[in-house]
Order: C-alpha cells, then sequence, then structure tokens
C-alpha cells in the first residue's frame, strides 16, 4: 500500500494514501476564520459533501484555502444507499465534481438511506438486514465506486429500533457488504455504544465482529440520553455534546485492535468554541500515540 | 406499500401511526422508539428553515414559527438532498397562511430572506475594473448598444412594505419601532466579495437593475424604468462590485 | 445628483455616466452610505446539511399539526408585537413575555 501510494500520480495519490493515522475535525463555518489565522496543529478536516455542492461564494472560497493546509475528508449525508429505489445520478454527478474539485483523502456515506422517491427526509434512516438488502446495499455501493473511481468508506448506523423482518445480524451485514463490494469501514464508535445500549448488545462482541481490517476511518461522538416506553435507557446520536467516557473507553480497545486510524471528533450541534474541540482532538492524538502513531 | 414509502409517510405526517414489523429487542413499544426518528425528521427540516428564516422566525416568535414550519413540512416535504435550498416556497406557503395573515409583511421578508442565502451561495463571477468600465462609458458611439452584465447573486424584490427596514431593525434591535411598515420599498441584494449585502433603492432604480438583468440594453432599460438617479445607481453597481461583462447588442 | 429620466439625451447620458464613475472613484464609501446599505459582517451562514441534524427525542413534537381543523392555537408573537413605540408598555410588554416562554 505505502509503496503503490508514494508513485501513484498526485491525482490519485490522495485517495490512496488515505488520511493520516491523527485526530482531525469536523470543520465548522463559523470555525472558518480562526482555522484560517491559526492554522491549528490537527490531522485533518472533514466537512460534509452536501453543504458545498452550491455555485459558489463563502464555502467554497475557505474550503478551497483549507484543502491547501490540510488533508480532507468529504463525508456524505444525502445519498441514501440503502434506499429502495435507485441511486439520485445527478447526487452522484454532484458527488464527482466535488471530488474532483477538492481532491479528498476520502469518502464516506452512511449504511442508511435518507430518500424515498422524490422526498428526501434528512435523517439517516435504519435498515431491514436481509438478503434483498444486502443486493441493494453492494449494487449502489459498487454504482459508487464505479462513478466516482475510488473506493468510499461505509459508515456503521446509529439505530434506535428493529424490524422483524431481519434476518442478517448487522455486524455480519455489514461485513459481508464489504467483502463482496471491496469498499472500506467507517467505523463509527459512538454509534456501536449508542445502537448496543439500544439494542441490548455487548459493545466488544459487536466490535470484534465487524470487519476491522478494512477501517479507514473513525468516528467519535457525544450523544443524548433518553428512554423508550418502558423507561429504559435509550441513547440517541445528536453529536451535540463531549465525547462519553464509555466511547474513549471503546476507542482505546478498538485501537488496540487495529492501531492507529484517522480519527474524528465530531460535533454537529451546540457547537462550542474552536478550543474546546481541539482538546477533544488532542485527547485523541494522545491514544493514537499510545497506538504507536507518531512519535 | 413497500417498508420505505410506509416508513417515510409516517415521519412526515405525525397522524399516521407508527408502521407495522418494527420492534424492540426489550419489548418497549416500537411506536415509542419511531418517535424518534420522527422527531429527527421533523426537528431537523425544521431547524433548517430557522437557519434559513431567522427574521421571519424573529417577527412571529419561535413557537408559531415552528408550528407553521410543522405544517410547511407535511405539505411541502424535501425534494432534493441539499438543504440550503429547502423552503425556497416558504415566502409563498406564508402568503397563503391564514394565520399569519396579521403580519401581512411577513412573506416579503421571506423572500429578502431567500434572496440573501442566495445570493451567499451564488456562483463566482470576477467584476470588471473601473478602468474597463470607464472605457466602455467613454465610448460615446457604443452607448446605445451596450449591455451590462451583472452578477449572479444580484437581485431585486419590490414590496409594498418597509422590507429592508424591517429586515435591517433585526441586525440590531430587533424591534419594529419607529419604521413606517406601509412604506412600499425595493431591496437591492447582491453579494460583494464574501459579504451579502442589502440596499435600499428607488422604484425606478429597481426597475432599471431588473431589465438589465432581463438582457436589455443600458438605453433600453433606461426608457422603460421611471425617474431615477441612474448616476447614483451606477455607482453603486461598480463599487459593489456588481458589474461583471459589458458587451455591445447586436441589432436585430 | 439630480434624477435622470428616460427622456435623457445622448449628451446628459455621457454625463451621467462620467459622474458614477467619479462617484465611485471619489469614494466607495459614500456610494453606500447614499443608498441605505445593510450587511451582517463576518457572519458566516451555517451549513445546512448535518450528519444528526434532528436530535429527536421520544416524546417532543409528535402532535398532529392541522390548522383547518380549528386546533390551531398559535398567533404570532415576535418582534412583530414591538411596532409601538419604545415608550409603549404594551409592546414591549407582550414580547418580554414571549421571551419568558421560550
Amino acid at each position: 500500500m505505502i509503496t503503490s501510494c508514494d508513485h501513484a500520480s498526485p491525482r490519485t495519490r490522495a485517495a490512496l494514501c488515505g488520511l493520516p493515522p491523527r485526530a482531525g475535525l469536523g470543520l465548522k463555518t463559523g470555525h472558518f476564520r480562526e482555522v484560517l489565522g491559526s492554522l491549528p496543529d490537527i490531522g485533518f478536516f472533514e466537512v460534509h459533501a452536501e453543504n458545498y455542492m452550491v455555485a459558489g461564494g463563502p464555502f467554497h472560497h475557505f474550503l478551497g484555502l483549507i484543502r491547501e493546509a490540510y488533508p480532507l475528508s468529504l463525508h456524505g449525508v444525502g445519498l441514501s444507499i440503502g434506499a429502495e429505489g435507485p441511486l439520485d445520478v445527478q447526487h452522484l454527478k454532484r458527488l464527482s465534481t466535488l471530488i474532483e474539485r477538492y481532491q479528498p483523502q476520502s469518502f464516506s456515506e452512511h449504511l442508511a438511506w435518507s430518500s424515498h422517491g422524490p422526498v428526501f427526509l434528512n435523517d439517516l434512516l435504519p435498515l431491514a438486514y436481509d438478503t434483498p438488502t444486502l443486493d441493494r446495499v453492494c449494487e449502489h455501493i459498487d454504482q459508487v465506486q464505479n462513478t466516482l473511481q475510488r473506493p468510499m468508506l461505509l459508515e456503521n448506523p446509529a439505530t434506535y429500533l428493529a424490524f422483524e423482518r431481519s434476518t442478517i445480524d448487522e455486524a455480519e451485514f455489514i461485513r459481508e457488504v464489504i467483502r463482496r463490494s471491496g469498499c472500506g469501514l467507517l467505523l463509527d464508535v459512538n454509534n456501536i455504544y449508542v445502537s448496543c445500549i439500544n439494542h441490548q448488545r455487548d459493545p466488544l462482541t459487536y466490535l470484534d465482529a465487524l470487519p476491522l481490517h478494512a477501517v479507514g476511518e473513525i468516528h467519535l461522538a457525544g450523544f443524548a440520553e433518553d428512554a423508550d416506553s418502558l423507561g429504559v435507557r435509550l441513547l440517541i446520536d445528536d453529536h451535540g455534546a463531549p465525547v462519553d467516557q464509555a466511547v474513549w473507553s471503546l476507542y482505546r480497545q478498538a485501537l488496540e485492535r487495529i492501531g492507529p486510524v484517522a480519527t474524528l471528533i465530531e460535533r454537529d450541534n451546540q457547537v462550542p468554541a474552536f478550543n474546546v474541540l481541539m482538546a477533544e482532538a488532542q485527547q485523541a492524538d494522545e491514544l493514537l500515540r499510545c497506538a504507536g502513531g507518531r512519535p | 406499500m413497500s417498508t420505505q414509502a410506509v416508513f417515510s409517510a409516517a415521519l412526515l405526517d405525525t397522524g399516521l401511526p407508527c408502521p407495522d414489523g418494527l420492534c424492540s429487542v426489550n419489548g418497549a413499544d416500537p411506536a415509542s422508539r419511531f418517535a424518534v426518528y420522527r422527531n429527527n425528521v421533523q426537528r431537523s427540516l425544521s431547524n433548517a428553515l430557522v437557519d434559513s428564516y431567522p427574521v421571519v422566525m424573529q417577527l412571529v416568535g419561535e413557537e408559531f414559527f415552528r408550528a407553521m414550519a410543522g405544517v410547511f413540512i407535511q405539505n411541502h416535504p424535501p425534494r432534493s438532498p441539499l438543504m440550503s435550498d429547502y423552503g425556497s416556497d416558504l415566502a409563498d406557503f406564508i402568503s397563503g397562511f391564514e394565520p399569519a395573515s396579521s403580519v401581512p409583511y411577513l412573506a416579503d421578508v421571506a423572500r429578502l430572506e431567500r434572496l440573501r442565502t442566495q445570493a451567499y451561495h451564488a456562483a463566482d463571477i470576477a467584476p470588471l475594473s473601473q478602468e474597463r468600465i470607464a472605457a466602455a462609458f467613454a465610448d460615446q458611439e457604443g452607448l446605445s448598444r451596450l449591455q451590462i452584465g451583472l452578477h449572479p447573486s444580484l437581485h431585486v424584490l419590490d414590496s409594498a412594505f418597509a422590507v429592508v427596514d424591517i429586515w435591517a431593525a433585526h441586525q440590531h434591535d430587533a424591534t419594529l419601532a419607529g419604521i413606517n411598515l406601509d412604506q412600499a420599498q425595493h431591496a437591492l441584494v447582491l453579494r460583494n466579495g464574501l459579504e451579502v449585502e442589502v440596499f435600499a433603492v428607488d422604484p425606478g432604480a429597481s426597475q432599471f437593475i431588473g431589465q438589465l438583468k432581463a438582457g436589455l440594453s443600458l438605453t433600453e432599460a433606461l426608457e422603460s424604468a421611471e425617474a431615477f438617479d441612474l448616476s447614483q445607481t451606477l455607482a453603486l453597481l461598480i463599487s459593489r462590485q456588481a458589474i461583471t461583462h459589458l458587451h455591445h447588442k447586436v441589432s436585430p | 445628483m439630480t434624477a435622470t429620466t428616460r427622456t435623457l439625451s445622448a449628451t446628459a447620458l455621457v454625463l451621467a455616466l462620467g459622474s458614477a464613475l467619479s462617484m465611485v472613484g471619489v469614494s466607495t464609501a459614500q456610494a453606500a452610505d447614499n443608498s441605505n446599505m445593510e450587511k451582517c459582517f463576518g457572519v458566516a451562514m451555517k451549513g445546512h446539511n448535518d450528519c444528526a441534524a434532528g436530535a429527536g427525542t421520544t416524546c417532543a413534537g409528535t402532535a398532529k399539526m392541522d390548522y383547518q381543523a380549528n386546533s390551531w392555537k398559535f398567533v404570532p408573537k415576535g418582534t412583530c408585537t414591538t411596532t409601538e413605540s419604545k415608550t409603549s408598555p404594551t409592546g414591549f410588554g407582550q414580547l418580554e413575555a414571549f421571551k419568558a416562554k421560550s
């Protein structure tokens, strides 16, 4: 991998080399000027692809400048890979254009659906895990990778309910998607914790059942707590709080298994000051160093 | 109906029951867990409208705005994954929304806020230098056929209300005290570099700029507009870097 | 500058254009000041697409919204109630009450 990376043309090098094994941050528009002004020591930035599918203006201005200084991860939230219907070809074209423009080190999307027919629901919705869904998800990922001419990472979901008709265990489903499509895994440790609490699974057993050899990036985030109709603790993946201790601890276990991998601190709600996010990123960097990353 | 069709319908229409075929491992009512998805959808779409229409929300208050957004979302769910476009038709919806009729200027404020978002994300085109513009203006022979191309972010909005003053008041004190709400205003919205700017211009200037955008030549646009201060209007367009092309119209 | 009309002569047009250029040349800020300009400096718009956009819960907001069916119980009560002059106690009283609730 390292030699092919070194000898690749600049155009494909970004995709082949991937993100550096360091902590990164989600780039918030309110932090544009601070990032450019202070050029913080951070491994990479991640943006939501859909926010940059606009003709011009400040978003492109700032992302262009920041991209010159940092590796970039492009994270899609609107492709609806798990949809029953066909993928939105227009949307794939927009993604392709964006990737061409910014040459990100990584492109990732979710194991979820968010559109039905022409309607976009703006949430990452759960899938029934059965053979027809597996076939469809693999076909869609093939189509994405063929169109974009690069491998993508697929993120394991946070879910709140299950389908009676599911016949395949979630981790096994993901393993099979990755085996058949050749895509990588975006290991969202917060999603593992949230889903395992919500479905009374053991997080470590679930982690070990995932295809950890294929992990290309890790996500860490905070969750909110609620309760279901029985008053049982229900965790909600709201990205609105600091990373929980239980998630840090699961992250440590993940790093022991897979070694240092690019790790994003995700924050989408109640976004704090940039230095607060930097402190969380430094905490992740510390663990990455312990796991054998940069000296 | 397919699983996702039923799921999708029940997410948008909060009057529909929780879909069949869902379960939770602890035996809790699946509806209590489905509610998380329903609220994610409703809340995230409502939040998108709050972000796009901050002044409309301040005018009517958050409680009213979110309730109105709930009706809008049910009748106009997004048709694209690009949430910056969501709610482009909110102003038209507000015009026909009876509970908001006591705030007659609300729809035009929504139109102004939409134009600002569009201007913010509009394509980047470099403005012409003042030297180029001066050279074209000095060419007396060509003046009658001169066409002025304007930046794609630029739009005018004609309102029967003091739409610019109302909007501007919410950038500072957030009070309408002292504003003559029924004073018709003509808003000019454009992006100058990285900043979106809003100006109140005379009716004639608004007509003139609208005609330039429609492709009329300088003299044609002048002839079709009522009296206004041409020098000041052009000075404004030049100083705000809004002139991106100058060419001579070929006579038919 | 005096008003320009649709009956502008060719000479007057040339003068008006020259005058526009000189206004820009003298002071770009002045042209703006004359035109009732408003903008928000340095405020970046938010990205609208998020990974966990909604932050839903199991309970809030599930009531059916049907304003046709006599169930609409909301009235606008934001800054649109502040048209009274600053000395009027009523306009601001309503606004304060609303803020305290939200």
